[in-house]
């Protein structure tokens, strides 16, 4: 009933492409995620989608209502949307106070009396706010006044929850907390929830979809767990925890994905996935950091790739050490808690965790 | 928890936006209307051949030939030139003095000195010229004191820099106040690097803090240029008793002097002021964008190393407060004494003159006790009004998507460009054209118009930076919680404005209290103000019922500008 669809949504600036044709269909309920980097158009986005923001071009549908529709002319003003949208700042009106700042969308919806105290009620004691109901906003904390903008926009039973990296605001240790907290009340009340931020930790651990976006385009839609394995580019490869690209060429693909790559050295390396691409094309091996094991001696078996290499550089992470390796011309990171004592070491990867992607 | 029912959310709905667009079309418009109303009728009298109530005039460049074939209008035009070039330079050496003085040195008290460098502004251009005249003008208290004492007094009021001494230093406040925050923001590092060279302290303020204020300096001595050319009651008081006619009265005396009025030489000659004070503004908004390139806003504010005057400090002290004396204390000391008295001369003790006879005047008849209760109500009730006004402008330029609020930004800022004369003279002649308005006529109401509209820069100007203060995600979460754009403002940025907005009030309170100018072609029997009523009696020579009527002035001046500060305090402590 709810599910919303976004159909080649454009937004630009004069020359700037803030967002530039996204196609996207969240499903009723679904938690999804929007992910990137700062300014890749994230926010944009989501204001079109609760009407704050006019796009330039394309379609936003919620169920069968048409929230906007460039050649038709359709443009349903913000407040007529029912989304609930949570901001970066939380926008808590300093002038009310906390029941005050929940009565108000309910007045607007002209919930009367007593239904409207038992409703604040209610959504204060989803956040765990009930006893401070009086307060004012700048009488709380940061995680407090988090947790009232999240009541005052479930007060109103949205169609549609919208979050601007809400969490950004709070300190590490609570935003852990409050990242638990908030997925495990999404999968509650079951509210189709688009969520927005930059923080790719984030994004795994809570999201049931997460949209990679990049440049104003959505590059990957994918589970965490494939957006993690199975990286549609070099870019989301990067983003999604920091990746090491060895250049090479495409040497074979089988049907189930997995494949074969020649590096520049001439090393041949097994991926476990890579995109359906002719043979001899240029293509990277992407494998992450942690998944480096570096030996000092050539270990026996080989049912792993292997690239042998001199250490160059080395940096200490608190448990752990990161090495920077000279393999042949191509510089890998690996991270792990042995201490080497000689430059010659031989770097090892599963091809579980080799996967190829695209320059 | 049950599902909100479509229907309650449709019933606020429908006509949401449609509320929203006609709430910014009707403040739109009003103020597009007020801001042409004066300026119509005058362009369009500048090219008629006749009278504009009268039928029968055609369209012709003639009203702009006889004018220019005036050979008194060059004088005018040249008087007029000359007067705001001393005037200006007056007011800037004054005001860039005191900002260096009060910010940038180790003068002593230099807190309290701030403030009383500013008093100038609450008072009324025409009380400050009346009470000039009673003190310094050829036959006041100071000018026969010093013919007595040293049998010549080195001054003369009825010249361009007699004028230009009064109006400049009425307007140093203002170069001051913007000068004052550029002053501050000098970055202390430059004057160290002078100072480590070797220059003394005041080598570096004359060769790196001046030069870093310039576009400080120059923007305002543009405003003191505009204030000048509009300025009515200095010439008024000093240049027409000796026939130095500037723009203002030449437009006073065509306008209200003779028994038939050249309607169209004074259309012409309005317009042509118009013009010129509009090239003006024009300079002075591409300085202001180019000065921004200047002003390095530093995001922590940096102590700043005050120059010392050494042994200079307590002399510069006293000047000030010698200056403050000359300028104002003196000048209102005599006007308050002049209300009580028959006359002021240096030849009798004051005290053998005292009489409550020019009080008693004013009590004693409708007409003017009537010209203070509506200077009160406009200033009351109409500065209310104009505020709520003004604040919604405000809202429609910054807060909404009004197709036109860039246009309307343009118009709320425009009225700078229209001297009150002009206002007056354009709002009358609306009045004789425009059909279902004319009933406005000697009521208090066009004077409540003609005030707003000369007022909408000021308190525009006022609210503006407050509400941008305020985080547009305040409106935008009540949007997307249900509210339309109308109930947004209501309810959450209207309530959150209302400091900006009581300061707002104030100032229109105060200029409201204090405009005469734009007044003199609008009053009649009926909706005298204290400033007109001031005027006629000036016209006739009674300067007693001119100095009661001033000494009124100040006094309400004090009471509401205490009161304001003690309702300020109160709320502050909650
Ligand atoms: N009002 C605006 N005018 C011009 N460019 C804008 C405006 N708002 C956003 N942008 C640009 O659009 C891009 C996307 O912005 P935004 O959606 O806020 O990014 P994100 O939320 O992903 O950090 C940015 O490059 C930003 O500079
Ligand atoms: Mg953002």
């Amino acid at each position: 009933m709810s599910e919303l669809v976004l159909e080649n949504l454009s937004k630009h600036f004069g020359d700037v492409r803030a967002i530039d044709g996204i196609n996207l269909t969240v499903a009723d309920g679904e938690f999804l995620t929007l992910l990137g980097p700062s300014g890749c158009g994230k926010s944009t986005t989501l204001f079109a989608i609760a009407g704050l923001d006019t796009p330039t071009g394309g379609i936003i549908r919620a169920g069968n209502n048409v929230f906007f529709d460039s050649t038709k002319g359709i443009l349903v003003p913000p407040e007529k949307r029912n989304c609930g949208l949570v901001f970066q700042s939380y926008a808590l009106w300093p002038h009310m106070t906390v029941e005050q700042n929940l009565a108000f969308p309910l007045k607007i919806r002209k919930v009367g009396g007593a239904d409207r105290a038992r409703r604040i009620a209610e959504a204060l004691d989803l956040v765990e706010m009930a006893p401070y109901a009086k307060r004012y906003p700048h009488e709380l904390s940061g995680g407090q006044q988090q947790r009232v903008a999240l009541a005052r926009t479930l007060v109103f039973e949205p169609t549609l929850l919208l979050l601007d990296e809400p969490l950004s605001n709070l300190d590490a240790k609570l935003r852990i907390r409050a990242r638990n907290w908030l997925k495990e009340l999404q999968q509650r009340l079951k509210i189709t929830t688009i969520y927005v931020t930059h923080d790719q930790i984030e994004a795994l651990a809570m999201s049931d979809r997460i949209a990679v976006m990049n440049k104003g385009e959505m590059v990957q839609l994918a589970t965490p767990q494939e957006i993690y394995t199975r990286p549609a580019g070099a870019f989301v490869a990067d983003f999604i925890g920091s990746s090491n690209f060895m250049k090479g060429k495409m040497a074979r693909r089988d049907a189930d994905g997995t494949a074969e790559v020649a590096l520049e050295g001439g090393t041949m390396i097994s991926a476990i996935w890579a995109p359906d691409v002719k043979p001899g094309s240029d293509v990277l091996v992407a494998v992450r950091p942690e998944h480096v094991r570096l030996a000092v001696a050539r270990p026996a078996n080989d049912d792993f790739n292997l690239l042998p290499g001199r250490i160059t550089g080395r940096s200490y992470l608190g448990a752990r050490y990161q090495y920077a390796l000279d393999a042949g011309g191509t510089s890998i990171a690996a991270e792990t808690e042995d201490a080497f004592d000689r430059p010659e070491v031989f770097a090892t990867f599963d091809r579980a965790h080799a996967v190829v992607v695209l320059p | 928890m049950a599902s909100i029912p479509i229907t309650a959310r449709a019933r606020h709905g429908d006509g949401g936006l449609n509320r929203a667009l006609a709430i910014q079309a009707l403040i739109g418009g009003s103020a597009l209307i007020l801001v042409a109303a004066p300026l119509v009728p005058i362009l369009y009298q500048s090219f008629v051949s006749r009278p504009l109530y009268e039928d029968g005039g055609i369209l012709t460049l003639d009203n702009y030939v006889r004018l220019f074939g005036d050979s008194v209008f060059y004088s005018v035009i040249s008087n007029s030139i000359l007067l705001a070039l001393a005037t200006t330079l007056i007011a800037c050496i004054l005001g860039v003095a005191f900002a260096i003085f009060l910010e940038r040195t180790n003068l002593p008290f230099r807190k309290t000195l701030r403030s009383i460098v500013l008093w100038p502004m609450y008072v009324s251009q025409l009380v400050i010229a009346f009470s000039w005249f009673v003190m310094y003008g050829p036959s006041g208290y100071v000018t026969l004191l010093t013919q007595q004492l040293f049998g010549d007094a080195p001054w003369n009021l009825y010249t361009i820099w007699g004028m230009a001494a009064v109006g400049g230093t009425g307007m140093a406040p203002l170069v001051y106040l913007f000068c004052a925050s550029s002053a501050q923001r000098v970055d202390a590092t430059l004057e160290d690097a002078g100072r480590t060279m070797g220059a003394g302290s005041l080598r570096v303020l004359w060769s790196i803090s001046i030069p870093l204020m310039r576009p400080a300096i120059i923007y305002s001595a543009l405003l003191t240029f505009i204030g000048s050319l509009e300025m009515l009651s200095v010439p008024l008081v000093f240049g027409r008793p000796v026939g130095i006619e500037f723009f203002t009265t030449y437009l006073y005396s065509h306008g209200l002097g003779g028994i038939e009025p050249d309607y169209g030489i004074l259309g012409a000659a309005a317009a042509i002021l118009l013009v010129i004070i509009t090239v003006l503004l024009i300079c002075q908004g591409m300085l202001l964008t180019k000065a921004g390139r200047f002003v390095t806003l530093k995001g922590k504010a940096q102590r700043q190393k005050l120059a010392d005057l050494g042994a200079a400090r307590w002399p510069v002290f006293l000047l000030f407060l010698l200056y403050n004396v000359v300028i104002l204390a003196i000048p209102l000391a005599g006007i308050a004494l002049r209300s009580v008295t028959t006359f002021l001369t240096p030849l009798m003790a004051p005290f053998d003159l005292l009489t409550w006879e020019n009080f008693n005047l004013i009590f004693s008849y409708d007409a003017y006790v009537r010209s203070i209760t509506n200077s009160l109500i406009i200033s009351t009730v109409g500065g209310a009004i104009a505020t709520v006004f003004i604040a919604l402008i405000t809202l429609v330029v910054h807060r909404s998507n009004f197709r036109f609020r860039r246009q309307l930004e343009f118009i709320a800022l425009y009225p700078r460009a229209i001297p009150g004369i002009v206002a007056g003279i354009g709002l009358f002649w609306a009045m004789l054209i425009i059909p279902g308005i004319g009933w406005m006529h000697g009521t208090i109401w066009i004077m409540v118009l003609a005030f707003t509209m000369r007022s909408i820069p000021t308190a525009f100007g006022a609210i503006s930076p407050a509400l941008m203060q305020i985080s547009e995600e305040l409106d935008k979460s009540a949007r997307s919680c249900g509210a339309d754009w109308w109930t947004a403002c209501r309810t959450i940025i209207l309530p959150l404005l209302k400091p900006a907005i009581f300061s707002a009030y104030v100032l229109l309170f105060l200029s409201f209290l204090k405009e005469y100018s734009s007044a003199v072609f609008l009053f009649s029997p009926g909706n005298e103000i204290i400033g007109t009523t001031m005027l006629s009696f000036w016209a006739n020579g009674d300067t007693g019922p001119v100095a009661a009527l001033s000494v009124i002035q100040i006094a309400l001046t004090v009471i509401f500008v205490f009161a304001a500060r003690q309702l300020l305090r109160s709320h502050q402590n909650v």
